[in-house]
């Protein structure tokens, strides 16, 4: 039970990481990449810690994987708002769909 | 189970490369910029992962330093290096 | 399976660092140094050296990269 379990949350967060490249590669602006980046990824990593925290053999063990992810969201969001920040202080405009 | 952590661990390589060819030659500098974020987040969840498929715990420690330090590279490219009209 | 993550790995490597020495843009170069220094921390967890890739995960992707980035920066400034 907890194998299944553990092997599907590592799956979905394969699938996140994916969404994240994807997001990547084809949204049209600095923002929206910013933000398929730091939101995808991030919650990617999170399935995959929990995933490998249940098999981990001792309980110290799964709380360290765990503690990494509060850790790692902390770091990205600080530097998606330093990146967009500065990006808006550039004047890089944002992207709407009817003005190219 | 070392399978499937493997197999991930392979999926989120290929992520990584193709991240990596694409951004490259990206257009701005900040999408560049972008890559090396990705790079910090996908990196820890390689190493976590190998972390579990070849037994070496200390390998969960390599995964924090990286986790942390990719930020620096962020926000040292963001508050220092990243000037001009934002196109460049 | 654990083979094609080797190979993978070995070429992802070999094309970053090459790619950095031979790229004429200086930003450019930086971060596929950043990028290098990622794949060989995840080379040498890889190979069975924790130690090693901790040094460089913090030196070679961390520490040096931002340096890099701040050089550029200043001299960017300066030129400016």
């Amino acid at each position: 039970m907890t194998d299944w379990l553990s092997g599907a949350l590592l799956i979905v967060g394969a699938f996140f990481y994916a969404a994240g490249t994807l997001g990547l590669l084809r949204f049209p602006d600095v923002y929206s990449r910013l933000h398929a980046l730091a939101k995808a990824d991030n919650l990617g990593l999170g399935c995959v810690l929990l995933g490998l925290a249940l098999q981990a053999e001792s309980l110290a063990a799964g709380l360290k994987l765990l503690l990494i992810w509060p850790l790692a969201l902390a770091a990205s969001s600080a530097v998606a708002y330093a990146i967009a920040r500065r990006a808006d202080r550039l004047g890089v405009k944002p992207w709407r769909k009817d003005a190219p | 189970m070392n399978d499937i952590d493997l197999v991930v661990a392979l999926f989120l390589l290929g992520n990584l490369i193709v991240a990596l060819l694409a951004a490259a030659r990206g257009p701005t500098a900040a999408d560049r910029m972008l890559m090396a974020l990705l790079f910090g987040t996908t990196g820890t969840g390689i190493l976590v992962l190998l972390a579990q498929v070849m037994n070496i715990p200390a390998l969960v420690d390599v995964a924090l330093v990286l986790a942390l330090l990719a930020a620096i590279g962020g926000v040292a490219f963001a508050r220092r290096a990243w000037q001009g009209d934002g196109h460049d | 399976m654990s083979i094609a993550f080797d190979l993978l790995l070995a070429l992802a490597l070999l094309w970053s660092g090459g790619r950095c020495l031979s790229v004429d843009r200086l930003d450019r170069a930086i971060v596929l140094f950043i990028a290098f220094g990622l794949l060989m921390a995840l080379a040498w967890a890889r190979l069975a050296a924790p130690d090693i890739g901790l040094a460089e995960a913090a030196i070679g992707a961390g520490l040096t990269g931002a340096l890099l980035l701040d050089a550029y920066g200043a001299l960017k400034r300066r030129k400016a």
